[in-house]
This record gives C-alpha cells, structure tokens and sequence, in this order.
C-alpha cells in the first residue's frame, strides 16, 4: 500500500500502483458507482436549467434554449415572492431559532440534580427522531379547534385561536415546533463544548469570587463560541432552504401566501398540474448556488473574524 | 465562598430555581402532546367532546385501534416501511462502510478524488428535479428502489465512520496483511469487529432516518400499495382533518368513527418502533456528538 519506490518512471508508477491496489477499487466500487449514478447523474441533469425539456427526448437529448428559463423565473411574481419568504423565514430562525439550543445547553450544565438531568435530556432528545409528519400530526392535534390549547383557553374563558389556519402564527409557529422537535438534540453538542473546557478557569473565577451568572458569560460562552461559529456557518448553508419537510407538513392552503418558501415553490410547479422541468431545474440550480455561495461566504466571514470556519 | 471552592454542596440559590422551573416545563411541554395522543387514541368520542382536558381516559376503549387497523392502508404502510427498512439499513451500511473502509487508510492514485468527490455533494447537489427525472428515465419510479437508491448514502455518517476507520491502529491490518489477507477479509474480520460501536450507532440513524422516509416516496412512487408509513399517517391525518374543520362537534357525534382517535392511534402505531429502538440509540450518544456536530 505504501510502496513507493521513486525510481520508476512517473507514468509508469501510476499505472503500477493502480494496479496493485485494484482490491481498494473493488471493494469501493459499488459504493462510487451509486456517488456517480445518484449523486452526480443529477447535478449531470442540472444542465435543464438552460434546455427545453422534452420527456421523449431526456434530459441529455432535449435542445439547449441559453438563459431562457431563467429570464422567465426571474420574471415570475411567485418565484420573488417565495425568495423573499424564504429569506424572512430564516431571518427569523437565525433570530429565534439558532440561540434556543445555545440556551438549552447552558440551562442543562447548571442543572445541579444530575439523575434528574438525565431524564430531561431523555425526554427532550426524543422528538428528533420523529418524522415531521409524525410531528405535524401531533400539532395538528393539540392546537385544532376542539383540541387540548383551544381547550385550556376556553376553561379560562378566553376565546379559541385557529392556530393552524392563521398567516399570523404560521412563523411562531415553525420556530416553536422546530425548537420542540430538536432543540435538545442540537444542544448535545453545544454541551460536548462546554464539557470541553478546562476547569481550571472555573476555578481560578471562583477565587475571583464569581457569580454563577459572571462564569457563564465571561466563562462558558467564550469558550463555546467556535462550536456556534461553525453551527452558524452550516445555518447559512441552508438560507435558500429553509425546512420543506416541517412547512409542507404544517401549511395547509389558509397560510399558503406566507408559507411558500422556495422549496414549496419548486415542489408546486414540478409535481403540480403542468410540470416545466426546464423552467424549475432553473429554480433549483439557482437555490443551490445561493446556498453554495452563502456557506462559504459566511464560512470566510466566520474566519476573518477569528471564529472557526468548516474548511480547514 | 469557602465552600464554593471546595467544589462540595453549594446552597440552592436562585439560578438553580430558574434553570429546574424552566426545564421541567420544558419536559412537561414535550410529555403532554404525547400523553394527550396517547389518551385521545384510547378515548371515546364522547368523552373527547365532554372532557377535552382530560389526560387519561376513564373508559379506555381500543375502538380506534380496530378502526384504525381495519383499514388496508396501514398494512400497505407497515409492509412498505417494513420492507424499506429491511433493505436500507444494509444497503446504506455495505456502500458507507465499503467507502469509509477505502478512503480511511493506505495512499493510491484517485484517494484525494474520490473524498473530494463524496464531501462535495455536501455542499452541492442536483436537486430534486434532476434526480426524479433520472429516476423516471431508468424506470424505477413507482419502484420501492427509487427510495431505497435516492438516499442510500449519508455523506455525514460516511465522515463519522471513516475517522473511526482511521483511528484503529495500523499494525494490526499490516499484520493481517502479511497473513496474505484481502481487502474484503480486513474489513470483515479485522476493522468491523474492532468498530462494534460506531457500527451499532449507525445502524440505528440510518434505521430512524429509513423508517422516517416519507420525501422520496413522495415523489417518486404514485402507486397506493407501495405508500410508506409515514405517508400513510399523513393522509390519515389530512384527510380527516378536512371533515373536522366543517363539521361541528355536535354533528361528530353522531358519526360512527371517532376521527381524532384514528388519527392519534395511527400516530402511536407509527412512534412506537421508534419508540424502541430509542433506548439503544440513547446508549450511543456518545458517538451520537459526533454526529450532531456535523449533522445540525
């Protein structure tokens, strides 16, 4: 595996060590034949942003029509509409959203009862692993006309919300149920962080007499702060995203004109009544370079300003 | 203060009120939606309507788990997902581990291409559209294998498992080596026993994560007997819900069904495997950082 003689001749070697580790290609060989297939054959087939697609023809078959599809996507009220839903949505979620694991984590280590944690913890890491049809059924549930929400409000004699069916609580709504299903999941490694720090600076604080409130600020939060650097890099990946398995399970038309973030979008006009497959791969490739774009944009933001970025 | 030093019983001050009172109605806002499925999908229609607050049913009924289970959807639904999981779990292990096995050590032309390669489609992909379209043109719509294939490897645990892969120590393969063993035989029987954890850890995300699949089936599969669970749960629970927003809670009486008990107990069916297997994915919490360090 690691013989490399250096006198042989360049081309030669190459072909040389090809061959004697074509038991490495083999035993990889199905796992990049499905990489190639599945992974690369799409973004082959990203080449419909810019052709007319015909079904009789295929995607390589299909006749090239320049930066049609885009002058119409960019003209389109919906598309503009839904970009900017999309980027409301997830102002809010940086704003909202990304602190409640950060919190979580840091309500967990002062937690003194350690059995008691533990349970907590259980309780709160269980909803990750629930589909969001799962969890948007049990939402559904409790916040429905007659269900358990409506219920306590109307024993206290206020009067019942059409929670699901209001443009106005569409937004709460999704940080709250996002944070209901994974905050204590994202908190887990927030508390890998905090476990990560010396203890010796506990302890010198202690001598400085600290509060409890001084060692989490000047402390705890520092010392986490490369761990929320790289989560917020990783957030800024998903800009154009923005969460279409918890949208399109919670949405229901009443809050179609605030719900229909880009994803919503593509996923209406490719699988609704007359497909353009040309005109929504244009949608697609223009969301995943976006995305692209901002990763590394805020990956190289998060370096310059002394944070840890995710490329090395 | 003295004491504080010491590190040993501290008195309970006020942060330590705030931090129980928060986390507990935390719990607590997590345990109820449950509980109230729970005991909706064992409660009679006019006990929902008299008593909604209720949290445990007086007269516990399994009407709504027979109605439930009378419906031929459920067993399409269980069958699929059944079916999903029995092929997907291995199919996403043999490709993560074959790759992670094959970039975790040694040097060979194309080593640096082929990690490229697969960490790019983190960054990077095709979309939806393409991939159906792909689907479509090899005729595997409509297939159980479009799902099983659309996301057969995770580029997350595929870095997980080959940093646990590099951090097995080498002497023990070079030794196999000069055995005369082959590559199959030092992963079969030198890195997989040695890798038991991350193994066990990864079997059960991929399991979550396949018997979760709804997306793919989604778009890929239009026939009705090949519907998953989870999409099975979800029209279920969509359809009914029409019917409940234009009927009155006098006029649901008088139906013979209780709706939202169908519902929740469809939600309970489809929670409880995962509801078992939780206990065990608990246990790899530990890997399970790592996982959450890159996943989120």
């Amino acid at each position: 595996m690691k013989g490399r003689t250096g006198t042989v001749k360049k081309k030669d070697s190459v072909f040389r060590e090809i061959w004697k580790n074509k038991a490495v290609y083999m035993i990889m060989l199905p796992g990049i034949a499905w990489f190639v297939i599945f992974a690369y054959g799409p973004m082959s087939g990203l080449q419909l942003a810019f052709k007319e697609y015909s079904a009789k023809l295929g995607i390589w078959g299909s006749p090239w029509c320049g930066l049609e599809n885009f002058t119409y996507v960019f003209r389109d009220p919906s598309f503009l509409r839904s970009v900017g839903t999309t980027l409301w949505i997830n102002a809010g979620r940086l704003l909202f959203q990304f602190p409640v694991p950060i919190l979580l984590a840091l309500l967990f280590n002062e937690l003194r009862l350690k059995r008691y944690k533990k349970v907590v913890q259980t309780v709160l890491t269980f909803p990750q692993f629930l589909s969001w049809v799962i969890v948007a059924s049990i939402v559904i549930n409790i916040l429905s006309y007659d269900g358990l929400v409506n219920s306590i409000i109307a024993a206290f004699g206020g009067e019942t919300i059409n929670f699901m069916g209001s443009a106005r609580m569409f937004q709460p709504l999704l940080y709250i149920t996002e944070g209901w299903k994974s905050a204590g999941w994202g908190a887990i490694i927030y508390m890998a962080a905090i476990s990560g720090i010396d203890v010796d600076q506990y302890e010198a604080a202690d001598l400085d007499g600290a509060s409890r409130l001084q060692k989490i600020f000047r402390i705890t939060i520092p010392n986490i702060l490369p761990t929320i650097s790289v989560m917020f890099v990783l957030q800024m990946g998903n800009l154009m995203s923005g969460g279409f398995d918890q949208v399109f399970n919670l949405s229901n038309p009443a809050v179609k004109d605030v719900s229909e973030i880009l994803d919503m979008y593509i996923y209406n006009i490719s699988f609704g009544s007359t497909p353009d497959f040309g005109f929504s791969t244009a949608v697609s490739l223009f969301r995943s370079v976006v995305n692209c774009a901002f990763l590394v944009l805020a990956d190289r933001g998060a370096k310059a300003l002394g944070g840890s970025g995710l490329f090395a | 203060m003295n004491q504080d030093i010491a590190g040993k019983k501290r008195r309970i001050d006020g942060v330590d009120i705030f931090v129980f009172v928060v986390l507990t109605l935390w719990t607590l806002l997590i345990i109820v939606p449950f509980l109230n499925a729970v005991s909706i999908s064992f409660a009679t229609q006019k006990e929902y309507v008299d008593n909604p607050l209720m949290l445990f049913p007086s007269q516990p009924t399994f009407r709504s788990y027979e109605m439930l289970l009378n419906d031929y959807r459920i067993w399409t639904g269980f069958r699929t997902s059944f079916l999903i999981v029995l092929l997907g779990v291995p199919l996403n292990m043999l490709l993560t581990m074959v790759l992670a096995y094959g970039t975790s050590r040694g040097s060979y032309p194309g080593k640096k291409i082929i990690i490229g390669g697969i960490l790019f489609t983190m960054l990077f992909n095709g979309g939806i559209i393409p991939l159906y379209l792909q689907m479509k043109e090899m005729g595997l719509t409509n297939h159980l294998w479009s799902v099983l294939l659309a996301g057969s490897v995770n580029v997350f645990y595929f870095v997980i498992m080959r940093s646990y892969f590099q951090s097995l120590p080498d002497s023990l393969i070079e030794s196999a080596r000069l055995d005369g063993a082959g590559e199959w035989r030092v992963l079969f029987h030198i890195i997989l026993p040695l890798s038991k954890p991350i193994i066990a850890t990864l079997t059960l995300f991929y399991l979550v994560d396949r018997w979760n699949e709804w997306y793919h089936a989604l778009i890929f599969i239009r026939d009705s007997n090949l519907q998953p669970l989870q999409l099975v749960l979800r029209s279920i629970v969509m359809e009914s819900s029409i019917v409940n927003n234009v009927t009155s809670a006098a006029a649901m009486e008088n139906m013979q069904n209780f709706d939202m008990g169908v519902k929740m107990a469809a939600v309970i069916v489809t929670i409880l495997p995962v509801m078992c297997i939780f206990p065990f994915l608990q246990k790899h919490f530990a890997q399970g950082v790592m996982v959450g360090a890159v996943k989120a």
